[in-house]
């Protein structure tokens, strides 16, 4: 999928987010995963999870916690993704 | 069952069997290391650590996240007669400032002499060293290469084998001390009770500073001679189906966890997942550790009955560290028995009196078992004399698993064990020979397996702009599914209530990492004024749970 154009990551992104979420949210790029989304860290590996099938791509987790906004999360999936 | 007495004689025991543990690493790359080899490298850990100048009886903590690595530290530190204490490592979202602050008040708390640690975190810990004045070596767990120890002066069965900490306690780190004789007594109990023996195969992504991961599965199938299969905490979390794939692929007999694991393979294992998927060789599908829900095992059973998974193999216990690990277990091969009660006897007249007909304003309860061999479990009332059966009291416990004390806190210990009697501050009954936890300390809050203490979330609050002094109240609380955290607070109306709620939820998060699910702002008066946490916290719950608060805002689903 190295081909995805950033506002397609960005909207894939989103919802996985949607979708692992158990409430109702809406993200933006700036929201804080842990803060503004309410995810705790069994969720964020769950979103890795779903990313990496979705994208079709492999994240390692030593650059997760690096990762706490959706930009950042999506900037994450289009380096995976372009190497 | 003949068990070892101490955790070196269970090493140097199962060294002589063909046996060992296989760890699952990244991308499933397996590596199989027999306890004769772990024995070796135990011995080089030990040579290394007593050639840094610890000497025995000094505390050493471990932080270490890898399995295998942190077996063989383990053990090392067992050899050299050393005290171990496992510490969580950092997760994928902790906040690594707030992580060092809580890890060097747990050091700084047990007085360690020692840390062992990775690459990767040991300049992080060398810093926390002005903070903590005993500690006099921190080295890489990959740094201990030998020379290698003799067995000489092995650790007697008085002696400490480890001190556990409850996890989740950041500001009072609580450090419960298993002594060789305790570990002994309990492992042989319930690998009895699990008919434990050297042909079963454990599979476990457990967290080994946790007691399950630890006590119940490595170190049980160590005492047994048996062969253990170990997985990541992460990888489990990260696709829960690689613990079912485990158990397939390598026929494992007996894997535990605690009630949100089973919950989690339900949502998230796929149904394309299950295309080969064979769970016909788990005998034992044991589950403790925190409240455990007869919806979340019936979902279980119904999603991989194809798959060869049968009912019977769930074995609820209960138990806590201060009992080492197991306290009750079911008997094997049962029907999961399960109470429906009335909710409101349970709450007002602290009795346990099943429901009739439709369980529409019931609560159901699943039986945690009997109390192991050589073991004693008893109800006991706020007068602190025994209760019948199917009323609620405290569960104590008595017998060779509970615990001498807190390391270094004779406070802690004195409230919590008192002549041999262990006062868990869970609330429970008894019917036909069977536990029922209904209830634990309202102090306590338990989300994905994780403990937090209210009073820590409360501590955290105290000086937030926006709540009125000491009206807030922190509690967990579950209604059937996963537990949920509550804070209950007064507002000053300095704060707008939506900024207020959003205020407290990030202030928790920092200080121990835990997202509220709940915040719930009430009217001034609404808290319950008593100098007792204990006392406000139950009322505050109680109101709750029945929907009795006046309406005020509340946030959050």
């Amino acid at each position: 999928m190295a081909s995805s154009s950033s506002t397609d990551i960005a909207r894939g992104v989103i919802e996985v987010l949607k979708n692992v979420s158990r409430r109702p949210i809406e993200p933006t790029l700036d929201s804080d995963l842990a803060a503004d989304l309410g995810f705790d860290s069994l969720q964020i590996l769950e979103i890795v999870a779903e990313l990496e099938d979705r994208f079709d791509i492999s994240i390692s987790l030593n650059d997760v916690p690096a990762a706490r906004t959706v930009s950042q999360v999506a900037a994450l999936v289009s380096a995976a993704a372009t190497t | 069952m003949g068990v070892a007495c101490t955790v070196s004689d269970a090493l140097a025991a199962a060294a002589r069997s063909a046996h060992g543990y296989r760890f699952i690493g990244a991308r499933g790359v397996e590596c199989r290391k027999s306890y004769a080899e772990m024995y070796e490298g135990a011995l080089r850990v030990a040579g290394s650590l007593t050639a840094c100048g610890l000497r025995r009886g000094d505390l050493v903590a471990i932080i270490v996240g890898d399995p295998e690595s942190f077996l063989v530290t383990f053990f090392g530190t067992a050899i050299a007669g050393l005290v171990p204490a496992a510490l969580y490592p950092p997760t994928v979202t902790s906040d690594l400032p707030s992580y060092l602050d809580a890890t060097s008040r747990v050091l700084r708390s047990c007085n360690a002499r020692g840390v062992i640690t990775s690459a990767a975190l040991l300049p992080h810990i060398e810093l926390l060293k002005a903070a903590c004045p005993d500690l006099s070596a921190i080295v890489r767990f990959d740094a201990l290469q030998g020379p290698s120890a003799t067995m000489a002066g092995a650790p007697q069965p008085a002696e400490i084998a480890f001190v556990q900490f409850t996890s989740g306690s950041t500001a009072t780190p609580k450090g419960v001390i298993v002594t060789q004789r305790n570990l002994a007594a309990n492992v042989s109990a319930f690998a009895a009770g699990l008919g434990g023996s050297a042909s079963d195969v454990a599979v476990s992504w457990l967290p080994l500073y946790h007691d399950m991961g630890l006590v119940g599965m490595a170190l049980g199938a160590l005492y047994v001679g048996a062969e253990a299969v170990l997985l990541t905490p992460e990888a489990f979390v990260k696709r829960p189906v690689e613990w079912l794939r485990t158990i397939s692929r390598h026929r494992g007999t007996i894997s535990f966890a605690p009630n949100f694991a089973y919950d989690l393979a339900v949502r998230r294992v796929k149904d394309a997942d299950l295309a080969g998927l064979d769970l016909s060789s788990w005998r034992v599908a044991g589950c403790g550790a925190e409240p455990i829900h007869a919806a979340t095992l019936a979902a279980f059973a119904d999603k991989f009955r194809a798959s060869g998974f049968r009912a019977t193999s769930f074995l609820p216990g209960y138990g806590l560290a201060e009992h080492v690990l197991a306290a009750t277990l079911s008997p094997r091969g049962r029907e999961l028995r399960v109470e429906c009660l009335i909710a409101d006897d349970l709450t007002v007249k602290r009795m346990a009196t099943p429901a009739s007909g439709s369980c529409a304003e019931s609560v159901s309860v699943v039986a945690c078992g009997r109390s192991l061999p050589d073991h004693h479990v008893e109800i006991v009332g706020d007068d602190g004399g025994a209760l019948p059966e199917r009323h609620i009291g405290e569960i104590v416990l008595t017998g060779p698993s509970v615990s001498p004390g807190y390391y270094n806190d004779v406070e802690t210990t004195a409230r919590t064990i008192r002549d041999g009697r262990l006062f868990t501050g869970d609330l429970g009954y008894l019917s036909s020979g069977d536990l029922f936890v209904c209830g634990r300390a309202n102090d306590l809050i338990i989300v994905n397996g994780r403990k937090y203490h209210s009073q820590d979330l409360e501590w955290g609050l105290a000086d937030l702009a926006g709540i009125r002094r000491g009206r807030v109240v922190a509690f967990g609380t579950t209604g059937g599914g996963p537990d949920r955290a509550v804070v209950v607070a007064e507002p000053s109306g300095t704060v707008p209530a939506g900024e207020l709620a959003d205020a407290i939820r990030r202030r928790i998060v920092d200080v121990c990492g835990l997202l509220v699910d709940e915040v719930v702002l009430v009217p001034s008066g609404t808290v319950a004024r008593t100098t007792s946490g204990k006392v406000r916290r139950a009322a505050t719950k109680m109101l709750y749970e029945r929907g009795d608060f006046p309406a005020a805002a509340t946030t959050g689903a």
